[in-house]
């Protein structure tokens, strides 16, 4: 397996950091730039429950969604835009499902260019089928039957290829629930790395061949399920500072998907990518308050302070009283993303790019460490071990917890539980072992003992 | 990089309303009088498992009928940190700890009376098929086992046949089923017309990422449930007669 490790930083200081600009543009779709001085929106969204019963009604359902997102974007006067298809399972599963979709998709998008110019890309999110009912089967059948719906999707239309993988989700699911912090990072930062390795040498080999862009993965079934069981400010299932934890872990774990061979635009819901453009370049796109329509959110202003992409999470195709729900969406990401452009032709980029992260960088502390100049000194704490994916997994996770902590020496204010958890997981973390072959023979024992569904064969062991 | 006074833009309400007294102090008043009962109680909320089967053993040595003690100290202790966590002072991952501590006392004072305990009532819980989201369910699963419920889990990834197989073997008080995506949760219509099919008025509880009220309400054995913990709830409501139309009045909220 080709995998390059990041060592050092691709930013030398995080003050260069803004929306809109990446050290490595991505081009793509129908004349579109990503990361290359502007930012677009990226609509998300998924079929209604009946569409799904054939595979002519999956097809005209997206025809209509993508008709319907273009058509807005003509109308309120919008230069670009990106469609991501997050794949229902049907679409993945039978490969030629997909890939009528995409070419459906991109016919319709061609047409808008051709007709107004309108610069525009397809992003695929298929669905990670290699969870079985018993167990995950990450590297048997199902695994052929995803990489031949890469290659479909890929050579009927879509430009960027991305996936939402699923690797150790069964063991973080555990470990999560009984806040076991050895088991998150052996979870995510272990198992997770493994297999996004593992997928995304064979997916950026796809793209290659079919001359589409290996855009990158997110930790999406772990880190964001911390984030979700988290919830509100009030809602007593995690704490916050614990789901900092799982967070901090994913940057090393999505990471793995760049070392082999992707290139961004990151997908929206990482949102971990801005510690993975401090570190790669990439572009990334990120959701935030327009995920309402999915979650809800304590970071909804923040995150977008280094997007290329500027996204909502998947919503659900109906009618709204100011047109479709991608309309709409479509209509709030665009100008967002107008505002923001604005922001970079006038010069103010930097300035608007703080407004934006400092109204919600006290609002927990899961805004706090990604604020972009935490985000930085995580991404500082991962090169520095680089080469040893449960070393950099470790010390991200610590130096989480470490701005944490001075930060709620200042304006971050945390609950006496949040204390409590955080100087929990700070001194677990510490006393955990320096080498990863103890480590992960450690964590391998305890889940196979525990979990009946745990298979180290999943991930080459 | 600019800074501001955080406290004039944002509240952090979960610092503001925080509770005085801390979750061990306010456990240590609720815990039994009896001291047997009480390191039981003790055990279950500090869910250590050996400490549970250890007490446990203090308690029959000391002339405790071993069945009797699932209600009178492992739910007791149980009950005390579903309490803590409806008063917003424990979290989720110690409402599990705690729970399994107790099945774990469950089986021991089940083996050690040779007798069958007797369960609150019985429930059928699922992730619909073509889903392997199951950490809704997992949850589910636990919060009712606390609450001294009976659980037929049938894991994730579940055809409709064979839910409707496992209702009509178990004659459960409820079904719980899940879904995170939109193309699946129509599994939920099936099972619904199934089950009508059939002459079995069970109350479906559906929840998940992608399914809503609106969807739900649409079905006449269906009831919405957002929050995880109100799904003991609702199994007490139905022992206690509440029918579909009553219950969606109490625990539909939007």
């Amino acid at each position: 397996m080709d995998v390059k490790r990041y060592t050092k930083m691709a930013y030398d200081d995080f003050e260069d950091m803004v929306f809109g600009h990446s050290l490595y543009p991505v081009s793509t779709g129908f004349d579109l730039e990503i990361g290359a001085g502007y930012t677009s929106a990226e609509v998300n969204y998924a079929p209604r429950p009946s569409s799904g019963e054939s595979k002519e009604k999956l097809v005209a359902e997206y025809e209509k969604i993508t008709t319907d997102i273009l058509q807005r974007m003509v109308q309120v006067g919008f230069p670009s835009v990106v469609l991501e298809t997050e794949h229902v399972l049907q679409m993945t599963t039978n490969p030629e499902w997909g890939a009528e979709i995409a070419h459906a998709q991109k016919t319709i998008m061609e047409e808008y260019y051709d007709e107004y110019g309108i610069k525009c890309a397809l992003r695929n999110t298929l669905a990670d089928i290699r969870g079985g009912r018993e167990s995950l089967d990450l590297r048997g059948d199902p695994y052929d039957v995803l990489m031949e719906s890469f290659e479909q999707v890929a050579s009927s239309g879509a430009d960027m290829l991305s996936i939402e993988s699923l690797g150790g989700k069964s063991v973080f699911d555990t470990a999560i629930l009984h806040n076991d912090i050895p088991g998150i990072l052996f979870s995510i930062g272990i198992l997770g790395t493994l297999d996004v390795e593992f997928i995304w040498s064979e997916i950026s080999r796809i793209a290659k061949k079919n001359n589409v862009i290996a855009a990158g993965d997110t930790d999406c079934s772990q880190a964001n399920t911390a984030m979700f069981i988290a919830g509100g400010l009030l809602d007593r299932k995690l704490a916050h500072t614990m789901a900092i934890v799982a967070r901090a872990i994913s940057a090393p774990r999505s990471l793995a998907a760049y070392e082999a061979g992707a290139v961004g635009p990151g997908k929206d819901c990482g949102y971990e990518n801005t510690i993975i453009k401090a570190i790669t370049g990439v572009p990334i796109s990120q959701e935030g308050k327009a995920s309402t329509c999915a979650h809800s959110d304590l970071m909804g202003n923040l995150v977008m302070q280094c997007c290329d992409l500027w996204s909502n999470e998947s919503v659900e195709y109906h009618g709204e009283f100011g047109g479709t729900s991608v309309q709409c969406w479509g209509e709030t990401l665009s100008y967002d993303c107008s505002m923001l452009n604005t922001a970079i032709e006038a010069g103010y980029a930097k300035v608007f790019r703080d407004v934006l992260m400092v109204s919600d960088r006290y609002r927990d502390p899961q805004s706090f460490i990604l604020a972009f100049d935490n985000a930085y000194r995580i991404g500082e704490a991962i090169v520095k071990d680089g080469n040893d994916i449960y070393l950099r997994s470790k010390n991200a996770a610590i130096e989480a917890c470490d701005i944490v902590e001075r930060g709620s020496k200042g304006q971050l204010e945390l609950s006496k539980f949040e204390k409590a958890s955080l100087a929990n997981a700070t001194k677990i973390l510490h006393s955990l072992t320096d080498e990863k072959d103890v480590f992960i023979e450690e964590q391998m024992d305890k889940f196979k003992t525990e979990m009946d569904e745990f298979r180290p064969e999943n991930y080459g062991y | 990089m600019i800074d501001i006074n955080p406290q004039r833009t944002l509240v952090r309400y979960n610092v503001k309303v925080e509770q005085e007294m801390t979750p061990e102090e306010v456990a240590e008043k609720l815990f039994p009088v009896d001291e047997a009962i009480r390191e039981v109680a003790r055990a279950v909320f500090e869910g250590d498992e050996d400490e549970v089967v250890e007490s446990l053993q203090n308690a029959i040595d000391k002339g405790k009928d071993p069945l009797s003690l699932i209600n009178d100290a492992l739910m007791v202790g149980m009950e005390i940190v579903s309490t803590l966590y409806d008063g917003n002072m424990l979290y989720l991952p110690d409402v599990i700890i705690s729970a399994q501590a107790m099945i774990e006392g469950i089986e021991f004072c089940k083996e050690r009376s040779g007798q069958e305990h007797e369960y609150k009532g019985k429930i059928v819980s699922y992730v619909v098929e073509g889903d392997i989201h199951d950490i809704g369910k997992k949850i589910v699963t636990v919060l009712l086992k606390a609450k001294g419920y009976e659980v037929i889990d049938l894991g994730k990834d579940v055809p409709v046949e064979e839910v409707i197989a496992a209702v009509k073997r178990e004659n459960p008080i409820m079904l719980t089923g899940t879904a995170l995506m939109t193309t699946t949760m129509s599994a939920f219509k099936d099972v619904n017309s199934r089950l009508l099919d059939s002459d079995i008025n069970v109350p479906v509880v559906c929840g998940g990422g992608a399914v809503t009220q609106d969807f739900v309400s649409q079905y006449d054995l269906g009831l919405y449930c957002e929050e995880a913990a109100d799904v003991p709830k609702i199994a007490d409501a139905i022992l206690k007669g509440f029918d579909v139309e009553r219950l969606r009045k109490e625990f539909h909220k939007h």
